[in-house]
């Protein structure tokens, strides 16, 4: 069984949440987890809820990032949660790392003690996303990257990415050919300026790829791509605005239930597409995002990450780990040179 | 069959003579009560199936043979709410586990319902109390108890009013306020508080092990102090009994031999289970320390974090020198009589709505 260490002190609701989430995953799976940071704070948490102390271990650290610090001095931090958790992997004590701490910190953690995998020249951070199906069966999430980790991309990052994404898909939603989009901004191959345009050249002329071309912003919500490629700036203003997308439309409709009655009573009548609307964009289901591109994996979940999150997100890291994520990237990536 | 004073003298025993008390249901047995068919279910169950939890047979038996080792007459009974009916199965199972034990009380629920009390089906803090008070006035005045009950349902309440009164630390005069608070049938209340002068002799009760079957948090215990020992697994409750004396451990390695041939625990869980006695107070580093070395020998525990790398562990000792990184070795464990109790927080949490 796979050991995850989890940086309990990582988010704005740590430890009291990170703790709550590993203590109900203790319960309910035999997966092995180590909880990093103040060992007092978190066995207070963890003594008030019910949990499983065979599945459980401590690991002190005396430090945390907050998240609003900057990522760069706050990994020479030594002692913080976050990089004693990513050393407890890169030593072989922990399989993989979860943490809902500053993200800037987690990819230079990972890039601090990691080592990036044969042929990988940046990591990515992937995040998924609901989307639309084309087909029965097809995975409601879908995948994007790079969504921050790198700002940004050439060519041969671009379809790096492709392959880590391809593999991740592959592995964890069980996707036996995902379906690949560059996203551009139209659909002819020369769009989107030199490197988007050599990199649809490159991802068309991959075998191992299942390769659709370029979507446009209005086909992401839609089935055409399982794994959408990008550079990092445009993946996170794209995925700020689903979030921000999602709190918009659920603010109006809190707000004209309060206006008038035959309002109230329509959204009433509406109440269950919009319960199952706002479960397909909550963060807290999905289980967090990995950093792909190095030996070890890191799922980074929201910052306001709640227990139930958290628990899936370690989840989502035993079943990566137990996949071999990381190898079939590198055997992809071999293959595909 | 009950506990009885010994009729003849023999030789002085080397310590103090141990009572040992076990609930049944949900400490010794995995008994479903759930819904109305798994308690039909258990009710005619055969020997044969009925399921004990991973580990108590091997601890009862390690009791016993270290009572022996030590010269220490060490005694088991049973205390069950279950009515005598089903007590064939119950000895026939507890004959199967090659269980050594000194009595075995049943609940006589046929007399509540002869008498129309239908309600005293599901009570059993008054039966539980009285047993608990016959079994003290019985047993030798030098006699330690230790008392294992569980986390399930109405059985919590007995043992929280219980096993304090038995301890000596509740007295009789504030017993019947606690007795009608929680419904106990005014006859058994009767019975209770006749025998509760005659039992309070001090701090008889050594520890109170609760099996948290249901994985109540263990934070709920602490209002009853730090002889209430809430433990994940027998390995758990075997840990502290060596810690105490009351078992070698030999017989600690033969439990977490069972655990993990019959039950699939494994080196890690186990030593997990270990760090977790330590943070929460009930064994002290070096208590700790001192059971996982001849545990590690035999390969039964494997640490709960692999060791650091060299350089690392080579850092780790000299910060340890100079001071700064001691947390681990000052933790000690909490004295199981340590501060007095907050009866009236308890009994306010016991029945809060009750008149």
């Amino acid at each position: 069984m796979p050991t995850i260490a989890v940086d309990a002190m990582g988010g704005d609701l740590a430890p009291d949440e990170v703790v709550k989430g590993v203590a109900q995953i203790s319960l309910t799976t035999d997966i092995e987890t180590v909880l990093v940071g103040d060992e007092r704070r978190i066995q207070a948490v963890l003594e008030g809820v019910s949990y499983n102390p065979e599945h459980i271990a401590i690991l002190h650290a005396r430090d945390a990032i907050g998240m609003a610090e900057e990522p760069r001095e706050a990994v020479k931090r030594k002692d913080a949660s976050l990089l004693v958790a990513v050393r407890a992997v890169a030593d072989g004590r922990a399989d993989a790392v979860v943490s809902a701490g500053n993200t800037g910190a987690c990819v230079l953690a990972c890039a601090k003690h990691f080592r990036l995998l044969r042929g990988i020249r940046r990591a990515a951070l992937a995040s998924v996303f609901p989307r639309g199906r084309e087909h029965p069966g097809q995975d409601r999430l879908a995948l994007m990257l790079d969504v921050g980790a790198t700002v940004r991309c050439e060519a041969d990052e671009l379809v790096q990415f492709a392959i880590m994404g391809n593999a991740y898909a592959r592995r964890v939603s069980k996707v036996s050919s995902p379906a690949i989009g560059l996203l551009n901004m139209g659909s002819e191959e020369m769009k989107g300026g030199e490197a988007l345009a050599e990199a649809h050249r490159r991802l068309r002329e991959l075998p191992s790829i299942n390769f659709v071309g370029n979507v446009e912003g209005n086909e992401l919500v839609r089935g055409k791509a399982d794994v959408i490629v990008c550079e990092g700036l445009l993946g996170n203003v794209t995925l700020k605005l689903f979030e921000g997308i999602s709190e918009v439309l659920y603010d109006l409709t809190s707000a004209a239930s309060e206006r008038r009655v035959a309002w109230r009573v329509g959204l009433l009548l509406l109440a269950r597409g919009i319960e199952r609307l706002r479960a397909l964009t909550d963060y807290t289901q999905y289980g967090g995002s990995p950093i792909l591109g190095f030996e070890h994996l890191l799922i980074k979940c929201h910052g306001r990450s709640a227990a139930h999150a958290i628990g899936n997100a370690v989840k989502v890291a035993a079943k990566a780990v137990r996949d071999r994520v990381p190898a079939e990237i590198a055997d992809t990536l071999a293959t595909a040179r | 069959m009950r506990l009885r004073r010994p009729r003849t003298a023999s030789a002085p025993p080397a310590a103090p003579p141990v009572l040992c008390r076990w609930d049944l249901d949900k400490t010794y047995l995995r008994s479903e009560f759930d819904t109305l068919r798994s308690l039909l279910r258990t009710a005619f169950e055969k020997a044969e199936d009925k399921v004990d939890v991973p580990g108590v047979a091997e601890l009862i038996k390690g009791l016993k043979a270290a009572g022996e080792r030590h010269a220490r007459d060490t005694r088991v009974v049973f205390v069950s709410a279950s009515p005598p009916q089903i007590g064939s199965a119950i000895r026939k199972k507890l004959a199967l586990d090659g269980v050594p034990y000194d009595g075995i009380v049943f609940k006589d629920q046929l007399a509540h319902i002869r008498r129309g009390k239908l309600r005293n089906l599901r009570e059993h803090v008054g039966f539980k109390l009285a047993e608990l008070l016959r079994g003290r006035v019985d047993a030798p005045v030098e006699a330690r108890e230790l008392l294992f009950g569980d986390d399930v349902g109405v059985q919590r309440v007995d043992e929280r009013v219980g096993f304090p009164v038995v301890a000596g630390r509740l007295g009789p005069e504030r017993l019947a306020p606690v007795l009608r608070r929680v419904h106990v049938d005014p006859r058994l209340a009767d019975e209770v508080l006749a025998l509760a002068p005659r039992a309070v002799a001090g701090d008889v009760v050594v520890r109170i092990f609760i099996n948290l079957e249901r994985r109540s948090p263990p934070a709920a215990f602490r209002l009853f102090g730090p002889r209430v020992v809430p433990t994940f697994n027998y390995f758990q409750t075997a840990v502290v009994l060596a810690a105490d004396g009351y078992v070698d451990p030999e017989d600690v390695a033969r439990v977490a031999r069972v655990l993990i041939d019959g039950a699939g625990y494994t080196g890690r869980r186990l030593a997990n289970s270990l760090d977790d006695l330590v943070r929460r107070g009930h064994l002290s580093v070096a208590a700790a320390d001192a059971m996982a070395r001849p545990l590690a020998a035999v390969s039964i525990l494997t640490p709960a974090l692999t060791p650091p790398s060299r350089w690392r562990r080579a850092l780790l000792a000299v910060r340890r020198r100079v001071g700064r990184s001691g947390r681990r070795s000052e933790q000690t464990a909490l004295s199981p009589l340590a501060g007095p109790l907050d009866y009236d927080a308890i009994l306010d949490r016991l029945a809060p709505t009750a008149v």
